[in-house]
């Protein structure tokens, strides 16, 4: 008697938290560059998690629960993000990180996620080989992103020689790097390498050096916007015509330097002229939500939108927003997206469909071939999965 | 070696280029203008402007010369002359005026990077090379101007009484030269030079609110080690241009950054006069 009393004091109790609970809202954080470096692409970043987040709420939420986000302005560096996740994780309590960030950004934010205990989802592309257990990447890493350019130069346009330009820090020289050693593992010569400062904007003394060494493609590694751009106009006012890969800039990027930019090579996991139904679906809701304030979507926003999905499937599987669980299930959860469909089940990597892209003429970028279901490789070996 | 020859002379001159509005200012006023890097934003945004707008790029130059006079005269008059008796916060003044002037590109412009067509495209050939032809026109008008800069403070009236102020301004104004009208010209044609020089280089590069910046620095440099002589300006900024080129082909182009600066601070420590003959 006494038993079953307590039982049912116990059973609506429980019920009465439950319901509580359900009212509350799950918090995103979203520490993001909403100036500085990645002012540029930040806007687009922040539409591409509130229509997720819109979307998913209109079908009800996770758990019944609603998704909110909060952003916050990382500055695009180390100092910012220890700011922005401080007072994300410890005073604003989210439930979850999912971030768009430079490779500083991230490095600086990784120990406050650490000892805060929260799920994070990492949305850029980077250099590679950034381990948390609490971490997730959706976005290429140079094992997935370098192969499609240098294949293509070797098989197609029978380059040899290769030359690399970048700027001078962590993604630059952590991409060339690595474009190093793979073009040398597969028979080629690296006639030269050179880099100049972030803030570098003269590029003519490398450019002479290139020249001077004559090899048959070169491939780039800057930093976004303006050291990319001044790039590419100098070696077009040098009359350089050999193939040229850039594993740097970004759609929107290539459109604005107008005819400079034709013939370069990119590669990517997402560009605007997909042909499948998730990305015509993605493209008329981000069109209807933003109207003519629309960011062009890119390769940096567009896995952010893909991140929410996958945390709240996770959410969603483990039944909870407790951390451990999520982070358990967040390696399971596939996701289909605008990208196409996305486990991130590879030492907290996901494999991913790259194309290579070539611009044309009109600032479109053509898509010449399609690398499916391209391993990040070995990333993070002590974390299982 | 016909390109390394090439590479020096046109940096070279497009530091010229760059310099010479801060050195009028400096010369004339004693006042290191520090707006001078936010001139030369200012005038890679009308270079972008008036690229929007179809007007042709040549034009743009003189466009941003025109509006950089006509902004010099408004800012000497309001900002710059109530603190000739106090050159410091002058100077502070300028360095103020940089960060607003910034500040509203953003606002308008945002911190996005923009470019500007370029006059001329492609490559035309000389000394055996294939070479950037805007690059080698900047060149040739970097000459055009260093001559006419000598020829303007050498040859005509401003030009004496420019040089009777930088000699000595209280005996100039003895003589009944209006100093007050000879610094209120200099600032403008500073400003003007600054902005004109923006939108000649912004064709090879981009422009962003902080664009600017690192070539004050340079320009900064170069107008100390070489006084008040635009002959030795131009022979400063071809040496540490040359040797700018030099250590970031031979050496490393991370250096090469540095060259101009560190360069410079041996010049002042070796000879205080630098490459004037003062």
């Amino acid at each position: 008697m006494f038993n079953t009393r307590n039982f049912l004091l116990a059973t609506s109790l429980s019920v009465a938290v439950g319901a509580a609970h359900a009212a509350d809202p799950i918090k995103i954080g979203v520490p993001v560059g909403l100036s500085g470096a990645n002012s540029v692409v930040a806007p687009s970043v922040v539409q591409s998690a509130e229509l997720a987040v819109e979307q998913i709420n209109a079908k009800g939420g996770v758990l019944g629960r609603k998704l909110t986000l909060e952003i916050a302005d990382d500055a695009s560096g180390a100092q910012g993000a220890q700011r922005a996740y401080d007072s994300l994780i410890f005073q604003k309590k989210v439930d979850a990180i999912i971030s768009m960030e430079t490779s500083a950004a991230r490095n600086a934010g990784l120990p406050i996620v650490n000892r805060g205990k929260v799920p994070m989802i990492y949305t850029s592309l980077y250099e590679g080989r950034s381990c948390s257990p609490w971490m997730y990447a959706n976005s290429w890493v140079p094992d997935q992103q370098v192969a499609p350019v240098v294949d293509h130069f070797m098989s197609k346009e029978n380059a040899k020689t290769f030359f690399l330009i970048g700027s001078d820090y962590a993604f630059g020289r952590g991409m060339l790097e690595f474009t190093r050693k793979y073009i040398e593992s597969k028979g080629g010569t690296v006639a030269g390498e050179e880099y100049l400062p972030m803030d570098g904007s003269d590029w003519t003394a490398i450019i002479s050096k290139m020249r001077s060494v004559s090899p048959d493609a070169l491939i780039t590694s800057t930093a976004g916007g303006a050291p990319n751009v001044t790039l590419t106009k100098q070696l077009r006012a040098a009359g350089i015509k050999i193939p040229y890969g850039n594993l740097s800039v970004d759609e929107g990027t290539a459109k604005s330097m107008g005819a400079d930019a034709e013939g370069i090579y990119i590669a990517a996991s997402y560009l605007t002229s997909l042909d499948n139904p998730e990305n015509k679906k993605f493209l008329a809701a981000a069109k209807a939500k933003f109207g003519n304030k629309l960011e062009t979507p890119n390769d940096l926003s567009v896995p952010e939108y893909e991140a929410i999905y996958a945390y709240a499937a996770a959410v969603e599987k483990a039944g909870s927003t407790d951390s451990k669980k999520v982070v358990d299930a967040l390696a399971t959860v596939a996701v289909e997206g605008p990208r196409g469909t996305i486990v991130m089940n590879k030492q907290h990597h996901a494999s991913l469909t790259m194309y290579l892209g070539r611009v044309k003429a009109d600032g479109s970028v053509e898509i010449i071939s399609t690398f499916p279901d391209v391993d990040p490789g070995e990333q993070c070996p002590r974390l299982a999965n | 070696m016909g390109v390394l020859t090439l590479d020096i002379l046109t940096t070279g001159s497009i530091l010229f280029a760059v310099a010479a509005g801060l050195m009028i200012i400096l010369g004339v006023m004693k006042l290191i203008n520090f707006a001078h890097g936010a001139f030369l934003t200012t005038g890679g945004y009308v270079a972008y402007l008036t690229g929007l707008a179809g007007i042709s790029p040549w034009l743009s130059i003189v466009l941003a010369g025109l509006l950089g006079v006509a902004a010099g005269l408004v800012i000497e008059r309001f900002i710059v002359r109530p603190l000739y008796h106090r050159p410091l916060d002058a100077i502070l003044a300028t360095w103020g005026l940089g960060i607003v002037i910034g500040q509203l590109i953003t606002i308008a412009f945002g911190r996005g990077v923009q470019f500007a067509p370029s006059p001329l495209s492609g490559t035309t050939g000389v000394l055996g090379v294939d070479y950037s032809a805007y690059r080698l026109s900047v060149a040739i008008i970097a000459v055009l101007l260093a001559c006419a800069l000598s020829a303007l403070l050498s040859y005509t009236r401003f030009g004496l009484n420019a040089r009777a102020v930088i000699m000595n301004e209280t005996l100039a104004r003895g003589l009944g030269i209006d100093s007050g009208k000879v610094r209120a010209t200099t600032f403008g044609m500073g400003a003007g030079l600054a902005c004109a020089a923006g939108a000649l280089i912004t064709p090879m590069l981009s422009v962003d609110p902080n664009m600017g910046l690192p070539w004050l620095v340079n320009s900064f440099m170069l107008v100390m080690i070489s006084g008040v002589s635009f002959p030795s300006l131009l022979v400063a900024s071809l040496v540490l241009g040359g040797a700018q080129v030099l250590v970031s082909t031979y050496v490393s182009p991370i250096l090469g950054g540095m060259t101009i600066v560190v360069l410079a601070a041996l010049v002042l420590r070796v000879n205080p006069k630098g490459f004037s003959r003062a």
